[in-house]
């Protein structure tokens, strides 16, 4: 071992931010949740999106096409969802277990740092397993797509009516429900939303005694999260006799984000297309979240006592 | 004994630490207006029964509580600062590294929270899987670690960063014999380079070899401290062993005592006891010569 | 605590300030099209609890083509009645989506007047009244689609459909034309909002059997363009010299007799 008589002043290293440490602890979170199967999940997801992708082929194309992106998209959400919620809530209860948390915090790691490393992690899988699972999703689309254009101008011509015009309206309408660039934004949007409840998740974990706890605070903020519209509404607009319903209304509508914004999958599946605005809208407001659920995490994790 | 620097590695001064009762239970006070130093380069044994405040005492130190009352430095700098932690390697009670990552692994990730990098890390864990007898389990998963390799591990992990401090919670806990011997070693070399130790520990006998100075605990406050052989020596007492003495030589020391004017008497002669530990190492020694 | 009472304190404010930026973010959203107005609390029971947490959680579109197999399925039971609930809940989950409007609309004015229409199990009398009450209600179900999608060519086309090939002949128990001024009407708009071109011929064709002037007119006017610039079918050029007649065209104008189509005899 080296002689420290000649090493530098103590702390003239430190430096006040370190994207290197959040990145040591995102990676690190990586693996670890990698190791709770969450690979189980994308190859369950692939299966669902093969079944129904083919399983109604009564149906005719466009729906066929329909059911396939709403019952594949409603997976996506779900895993995101799922992950945001559990896997952020097992972090910080784990390490502390663990006394794991001991050992990363007396280094010279911020608590800010650890949180950012945290959620970074979190998102890097769920970011990951959405890009695998879209990509699934679009060689499916993009298949099934095929087929069922191919079975519709064989009916044309069955009928005896494959003119160029009505191919051409079939391929316009099989197109439109087909694989998109727009299914994409969609696959943003679900990311965004999940971003936004794995930062709850984790703000909360920063005051819970339990992981339970955490899941289910989570869990309920997220539901009423979906109908912060309704509440909100009820806040600028509403006019209810009921003074306790009045404030019920309007600290919901305070305290839960507003899920439903990034709730676009479903008109982007009927063919509206999503612009760049439109998409930096739904992000800069997934920004103001998780910042400022982030700050709110730190002043509660800098108490907290270990 | 190295030379005194101005600043000394550690000050506790009027340390209280108070945790709140949970549904209306009553506060409970774990360290109570504590102050002690800790020299540099010296090793400080902080000693006490469970519940003493031992660990809350080093969990402060290391900015992972906040005092109530009072404030602790290291190396001048306040230790609720993260800067002061640039510093110190701790070795928690019972540590729990990430599962899935193997020996050489952990000391990477560590190694890179102190701002580490490169080939400069992975030589520096190399030579801290050296030091600490764990080069062959580099490889594997610190999940199927036994507990002195898991002591030892984290001794690595608290060096990675070569600080000048150690803070070391129980350290030889639940490990046998060989391992805890291997352990006290280790702080022996530490302090021969020159790094300060701060270690806690209920086993009084393992402190006694390794520390310069003592302080002990319970209820919270210190109710004694010293140089060990200060406080362990029983000053009116002479021992003088000998080995392979005749009978009419111990007959001839009986009366010279006896004869000696003054309060001099004998209290004991017979043959000295071994330990257990020592009667331990030597038979796992001799087995391991023979096979 | 400090640090307690701060981050309430700032969740509080955040959540003030973030309100204002909802609102707008929404509107925006709900402008361009990409997020619909919340679910109606009415369809809770419809939809049962999990349903409608379901619809409220982003899951609308899974939600309503749910109940789009279910109505199917009612559809395969020959269960009209269920068919037509299913299919109200299902629209009002997704308003904008112009097939199950269309779909929907299909069963009544086709599957279930039919179905009723030759049930023999039923006097004549109530046949032809469900008959009717179910084509009627194929028209209603367009009428409220196209409320919400004004621009959608498909939409128009099938109300075009229904009214040039839906209304009933008491006596011969066959279907007719209902309403060919509608027709034609329908099928313009329909072509004018995205539909095939000959949907354009076709809203000609059924306007000169309207028999008003106004409409003999404008069919002309069609049916002359179409002549000039684009194909010349075979009905084109019927249904144009029949305009011909009708309006009185001077004979300088008219368009020349097609020639007579050779007649292949058998051997």
């Amino acid at each position: 071992m080296t002689n420290r008589s000649q090493f530098p002043v103590p702390g003239s290293q430190f430096r006040a931010f370190s994207p290197a440490r959040v990145w040591t602890l995102a990676t690190a979170t990586v693996t670890q949740l990698v190791r709770m199967k969450i690979l189980v999940f994308l190859l369950v997801f692939s299966a669902i999106v093969v079944a129904a992708g083919f399983a109604f082929p009564v149906m005719n194309p466009e729906q066929q096409l329909k059911i396939l992106k709403d019952v594949s998209f409603g997976a996506l959400q779900m895993f995101a969802i799922v992950i945001a919620i559990v896997s952020t809530a097992l972090l910080l209860p784990r390490d502390l277990e663990d006394r794991t948390l001991y050992t990363i915090l007396s280094k010279p790691v911020p608590r800010f740092e650890y949180l950012i490393g945290k959620l970074l992690g979190v998102l890097l899988l769920i970011g990951g397993g959405l890009i695998v699972m879209d990509a699934v999703l679009s060689a499916v689309l993009w298949l099934r797509q095929n087929m069922v254009l191919a079975e519709a101008i064989h009916a044309l011509e069955h009928e005896n009516s494959a003119t160029p015009e009505n191919i051409a309206a079939q391929t316009a309408a099989v197109a439109k429900q087909g694989l998109t660039w727009g299914l994409h934004a969609a696959t943003l949007a679900i990311f965004l939303k999940s971003a936004v409840v794995a930062t709850l998740a984790l703000m909360i974990s920063c005051f819970a005694s339990s992981t339970l706890f955490t899941i289910v605070i989570t869990l309920c903020l997220t539901i009423f999260g979906h109908g912060q519209q309704m509440f909100r509404d009820y806040f600028f607009h509403g006019s209810m006799s009921a003074f306790g319903e009045k404030i019920a209304s309007s600290l919901l509508a305070i305290i839960c984000p507003d899920l439903g914004l990034f709730d676009i999958v479903e008109n982007i599946i009927n063919g509206i297309p999503a612009t760049m605005p439109d998409l930096l809208n739904m992000t800069g407001m997934c920004l103001v979240y998780v910042v400022g659920y982030m700050v709110v995490a730190h002043l509660l994790f800098v108490e907290k006592e270990l | 004994m190295p030379a005194t620097e101005a600043t000394p590695a550690v000050t506790v001064e009027n340390l209280t630490k108070v945790f709140k009762g949970q549904f209306g239970r009553k506060a409970f006070v774990a360290v109570r207006e504590l102050s002690f130093t800790v020299q540099p380069g010296e090793v400080y044994g902080l000693i006490g029964p469970n519940g003493s405040g031992k660990s809350t005492t080093m969990k402060v130190i290391l900015g992972l509580l906040a005092p109530n009352q009072g404030h602790t430095q290291i190396f001048g700098r306040d230790s609720s600062t993260v800067e002061s932690r640039q510093d110190v390697g701790f070795l928690p009670e019972n540590p729990y590294f990430y599962k899935h990552l193997t020996g050489l692994e952990t000391l990477l990730f560590y190694g890179r929270l102190c701002g580490l990098g490169g080939a400069q890390l992975r030589d520096r864990a190399q030579e801290m899987l050296n030091l600490t007898g764990l080069e062959n389990a580099a490889g594997r998963r610190v999940g199927g670690y036994s507990k002195g390799m898991l002591q030892r591990i984290g001794l690595a992990q608290a060096l990675i960063h070569e600080p000048r401090l150690l803070v070391l919670d129980e350290p030889t806990a639940g490990v046998d014999p060989a391992g805890s011997r291997k352990i006290r070693d280790l702080i022996m070399a530490f302090k021969d380079r020159g790094i300060t130790v701060l270690v806690t520990s209920h086993l009084l006998e393992q402190l006694q070899e390794v520390c310069d100075r003592i302080g002990i605990m319970a209820h919270g406050k210190m109710v004694s401290e010293g140089r060990l052989d200060e406080l362990i020596a029983v000053e009116n007492q002479t021992e003088i062993v000998l080995e392979d003495a005749s009978p009419e030589l111990l007959a001839r020391i009986r009366e010279m005592v006896d004869t000696e004017s003054g309060k001099t008497k004998l209290l004991q002669m017979g043959n000295p006891r071994t330990t257990l530990e020592r009667l331990f190492l030597k038979a796992t020694e001799d087995s391991s010569d023979v096979s | 605590m400090k640090r307690k009472l701060q981050a309430l304190a700032l969740l509080l404010v955040l959540g003030l300030v973030k309100l204002p930026l909802e609102q707008s973010a929404t509107q925006s959203l709900r402008t361009h099209g990409l997020l619909s107005k919340p679910v109606d609390l009415s369809l809770r029971e419809s939809l049962g609890q999990m349903g409608f947490a379901a619809s409220l959680g982003g899951l609308r579109s899974l939600v309503a083509s749910i109940m789009y197999l279910q109505a199917y399925t009612a559809f395969e039971n020959v269960n009209w009645a269920k068919v037509d609930s299913l299919f109200q809940v299902t629209t009002r989950l997704q308003p904008g989506y112009g097939k199950y409007w269309e779909e929907a609309s299909w069963h009544m004015a086709y599957n279930a007047a039919s179905g009723y229409l030759t049930d023999k199990k039923l006097r004549p009398a109530i046949r032809h009244q469900l008959a009717r009450d179910h084509v009627r209600r194929g028209i209603d179900i367009l009428t409220e689609g196209l409320k919400f999608s004004p621009n959608d060519g498909r939409l128009w086309v099938e109300l075009g459909n229904i009214y040039a090939r839906r209304g009933l002949d008491f006596l011969s128990e066959a279907w007719v034309t209902m309403d060919a001024k509608k027709a034609g009407e329908c099928y313009l708009r329909g072509f004018k909002n995205g539909a095939l071109p000959v949907y354009e011929r076709l809203g000609a064709y059924e306007l000169l059997k309207a028999g008003d002037d106004e409409s003999a007119r404008a069919a002309y006017d069609i049916l002359k363009r179409n002549y000039d610039h684009s194909a010349r079918t075979p009905g084109l050029i019927h249904n144009l010299k029949l305009a011909e007649e009708r309006l009185n065209i001077p004979a300088g104008q008219r368009i020349p007799d097609p020639e007579p189509t050779p007649v292949q005899r058998r051997r």
